[in-house]
């Protein structure tokens, strides 16, 4: 993969256009660390997951981890 | 003494290298549950001491074995007997596989208890086929800093995933971890070891203390 091949994917990637999973694979393998590496190299920021349809799950999960919370 | 309302599995590497990139492992132990930890997955991201993370993360797990759990999986036990065998055996599914395995063994979720999953990678969650699939929550690591500052409990998220890029733009740290590479080894193989010796007596198999 060439290097503007490998920054259009992690540019996807910090914009949770796909997944961690695929990154690694496309890139030989390489792991977690090595992702958060390259994208620092390239200051790209991590991915934030869209709040949109997310927040049952974390009530959901806060109710469960902080049951006074709740 | 009673079984904890609910516990954290850490099904990959994501999680567990982020927060010990941006010095925030104790975050996970902020709910005051069970912290689970598949050995396959705790392998992955402490192999290679000169990866970002890794020497953090063995000596967290290390400072934190009365909430922190390495749990055993045959999934591993096959691997490093494959590696002793041809050191240079890759399983590139090991963590994923691990990690189903042990949301899937019948000692778990018992009672009314819950799980919480974190991991940055879907695929595991979806090969998960658990008796009662509503007693597991999936999050990311960002839905789970999300839910922490909810709580007040920090008070970034955002500013955590920043701290994590800014140790990734730090070589001369990956190069201090390389110097201490072959006692980090030793620490894992420890870590790893320490855990299979605990009998499993038809319970949950816990590090050793």
């Amino acid at each position: 993969m060439t290097e503007a091949q490998t920054t259009a994917l992690l540019k996807r990637y910090s914009k949770a256009y796909v997944s961690v999973a695929d990154v690694r694979h496309a890139l030989g393998g390489i792991t977690f660390g090595d992702v958060l590496t390259e994208l620092a190299k390239r200051d790209l920021p991590l991915p934030r997951a869209p709040e949109a349809g997310r927040e049952q799950r974390i009530a959901a999960a806060r109710a469960v981890l902080f049951p006074k919370a709740a | 003494m009673s079984r904890p309302r609910a516990s954290l599995f850490v099904l990959d590497t994501g999680p567990l290298i982020t927060l010990a990139a941006a010095d925030s492992l104790d975050y996970l132990l902020y709910p005051n549950v069970p912290v689970v930890i598949p050995d396959a997955v705790f392998y992955e991201a402490t192999r290679d001491s000169a990866k970002l993370g890794a020497q953090s993360i063995i000596e967290w797990v290390k400072a934190h074995h009365e909430q922190v759990e390495i749990a055993v999986t045959n999934t591993y036990l096959n691997f490093d007997t494959a590696r002793s065998v041809n050191p240079n055996a890759y399983e590139p599914n090991l963590g994923e596989q691990a990690s189903v395995e042990v949301i899937e063994e019948p000692t778990r979720l018992q009672g009314d208890e819950k799980a919480v999953l974190l991991c940055e990678e879907t695929m595991v969650t979806r090969r998960i086929v658990v008796r009662e699939r509503e007693r597991i929550i999936e999050l990311s690591t960002m839905d789970f800093l999300n839910l922490l500052e909810a709580e007040q409990r920090i008070q970034s998220a955002d500013a955590v995933f920043d701290r994590a890029l800014a140790a990734g733009r730090t070589p001369s740290r990956v190069e201090k971890f390389s110097e201490h590479d072959a006692a980090l080894r030793d620490a894992v193989r420890e870590t790893l070891g320490t855990a299979r010796r605990v009998p499993s007596g038809g319970g949950r198999r816990r590090r050793k203390s």
